[in-house]
């Protein structure tokens, strides 16, 4: 008895893990995301302040690639849009996430008493 | 006191953590501030450099060249700067424009640096009031008000109040107590209205009472009505079906179906409590008759023994009178008109008295009247099994059509006529009792692919899913004229179906 709600304990646990791994990982990736929003916002920003004479290269691999100063606005706005929506979607993943961990960790707090319970009954039997 | 100690301990312990989060939560800021100070710092390099840097064409400078040498060399197009704007995006500019951009930058900078130093000021703050709560928590002046939850709580209060036993007058006491303490007595004072003590209690008693004479009236009444309604019905039971069809009412008519014939009638097949099997029933039958009435039909098992089937009322319960009268019903409608001559005196009952003439035996024809109809008559002449058919389907059946109450009166007329019909009935059947049937009943024999399957007993199938009583009738009257040791065989078909 005891044995059976270990394992099952042990598959939870690693779910949770499992769980948790995910939810760091896309934490990171919102970081990484939210840092590039504040860049790419600083490059709107500064192409704002520059003027139509100004050319506009993008580093492409390893050279840099000419490009028209309203496209390059354009291709920032872009990517701002882009990046927004991905931070949105991260959010929503991360909520759903939290909700499976908060369910996972109820899980797991049962099972736990459920196994301490188990344990004590086998050792009271012993 | 010792777990006081712990709890002071406990939230000192909690206190320490905190701070530690707090502390380690600045510090980490503290960094990040240091790191966009340097950016800032040089940031305002870079912006004096622009400033000066286009006021000459060409400067000599000393070009790094890798980390270790450097080179003799010239700056030249000092006005013409390319500048990283971030996210691989370069532009060219001018000192200029590239100021305005470092303006920019830093304006960005000095937001972070500030945000850095409020998040900084606001855990300091928190890591100070954890301090302070650790400072408090050790003068022991002030204390966290805890409470526990416990069972200690019950035995408090100096003395408990006990229900009122029923029927038991409260003491005096005891009254003069209740009202002292009036307001925490709620349900008390609700059902007294007032601290009137035993007049109270006796105006109480007095009122139910009073409902409980009420409530026995009305059933009375009730009963009364039933009956009275089965007095006056007369109809044949045939056009009783239809008008009980008509009623809408779930008709369970222990009838035959049209087609059968008297003799396969009378072995035994069950009513069956289980309602499926009564809906499944209904629908093939109303299929079969063609005119759509849902019409259940019924058979049943006939006494070896020529026995009064009216001995079956003697099962005392209303639900066993019933459905006797209903096999009655039954059967007054298999033997035909012929059997109009009705015994009609038993269904007025305007007394309590003539309850018990309902309950009668019949004994060589003539009525006797049952000593008590709540005990069973003794088993010598009720060897008549559907008595003793299952109650529980009785009770099912009563349940699903009370109202069909009517229908069970005309019945009991033709009694006496029944226990003829009996008579001629074949004797095989009494190898199937009812509680047999009972427990066989959770199959279905399919009459018609295979009708040779219950004499070979070769092929009862396994999981037959229900009994539906006309085939099984049917199936029962190839039975019936089988030899008893056919019927052995039977049983073991049902066995080797288990």
């Amino acid at each position: 008895m005891a044995d059976a709600i270990q394992k099952k304990l042990q598959t939870e646990l690693e779910k949770y893990q499992q769980i948790q791994k995910d939810v760091s990982k896309s934490m990171s990736a919102r970081q990484k995301l939210e840092a590039q929003l504040t860049e790419n916002n600083i490059v709107k920003e500064e192409l704002d302040l520059l003027d139509s004479q100004n050319t506009v290269y993008k580093l492409i691999g390893p050279v840099l690639v000419k490009q028209d100063l309203d496209e390059a606005k354009a291709t920032v706005g872009k990517r701002l849009e882009y990046i927004n929506g991905e931070i949105k979607r991260y959010d929503t993943l991360l909520k759903e996430m939290e909700r499976k961990t908060e369910q996972h960790r109820e899980v797991l707090a049962s099972l736990q008493q459920e196994f301490q319970r188990a344990q004590g009954l086998s050792v009271g039997k012993a | 006191m010792a777990s006081k100690v712990k709890m002071s301990s406990d939230l000192l312990q909690g206190v320490d953590r905190l701070k530690e989060e707090h502390i380690k939560v600045v510090k980490e800021c503290q960094s990040q501030i240091t790191h966009w100070t340097k950016l800032e710092n040089d940031y305002e390099s870079l912006q004096e450099r622009l400033n000066t840097l286009p006021d000459k064409l060409s400067y000599d400078i000393m070009v790094p060249f890798g980390s270790l040498a450097f080179m003799p060399g010239k700056l030249v197009h000092t006005n013409e700067l390319t500048v990283l704007l971030g996210d691989n995006w370069f532009t060219k500019c001018s000192a200029k424009q590239a100021q305005t951009l470092v303006e920019h930058r830093k304006k960005h900078v000095k937001n972070k640096l500030d945000d850095l130093r409020k998040v900084v000021k606001s855990f300091q703050d928190r890591a100070g009031f954890t301090e302070d709560l650790k400072k408090m928590a050790n003068d022991g002046d002030f204390v966290d008000i805890r409470e526990e939850g416990g069972k200690e709580e019950a035995v408090t209060r100096g003395k408990h109040r006990v229900a009122h036993k029923p029927y038991s007058k409260p003491k005096e006491p005891y009254m003069v107590q209740l009202e002292e303490e009036e307001e925490e007595v709620e349900d008390e004072s609700v059902n007294g209205g007032n601290s009137k003590g035993v007049l109270t209690e006796e105006e109480l008693w007095a009122r139910l009472d009073e409902l409980e004479r009420l409530e026995e009236e009305q059933d009375e009444r009730e009963r009364m009505d039933s009956t009275d309604t089965n007095g006056e019905d007369t109809t044949s039971s045939s056009s009783e079906e239809e008008k009980e069809a008509d009623a809408g009412v779930t008709i369970q008519v222990n009838g035959h179906d049209q087609n059968g014939d008297c003799a396969p009638a009378s072995h035994t097949s069950q009513v069956n409590g289980i309602k499926a099997q009564l809906d499944e029933e209904e629908q093939e039958e109303a299929e079969e008759v063609g005119n759509g009435l849902p019409t259940i039909y019924f058979s049943h098992t006939v006494e070896p023994k020529k026995v009064r089937i009216n001995t079956g009322k003697n099962t005392t319960l209303k639900f066993s009178e019933r459905k006797e009268q209903k096999e009655q019903a039954k059967r007054k409608k298999k033997n035909g008109k012929c059997n109009g001559h009705a015994v009609h005196e038993h269904h007025k009952i305007t007394t309590p008295a003539d309850i018990y003439r309902v309950f009668v035996d019949v004994v060589n024809g003539e009525p006797v009247p049952r000593k008590s109809i709540l005990k069973s008559r003794s088993r010598e002449n009720s060897v008549c099994s559907d008595t003793s058919e299952s109650s529980t389907a009785d009770f099912e059946e009563r349940r699903a059509f009370v109202n069909r109450t009517h229908s069970h009166d005309e019945a009991t007329h033709s009694d006496t006529s029944d226990g003829i019909t009996e008579e001629d009935s074949p004797t095989g059947i009494s190898l199937y009792p009812n509680g047999r049937f009972e427990a066989f009943s959770g199959t279905v024999i399919e009459k018609d692919p295979l009708p040779s399957m219950i004499p070979h007993l070769t092929i009862t199938p396994p999981a037959l899913p229900t009994i539906l009583e006309r085939k099984q009738e049917e199936v029962g009257s190839e039975v019936s004229q089988e030899p008893p040791k056919r019927v052995s065989k039977f049983k073991a078909a049902r066995l080797q179906q288990k």
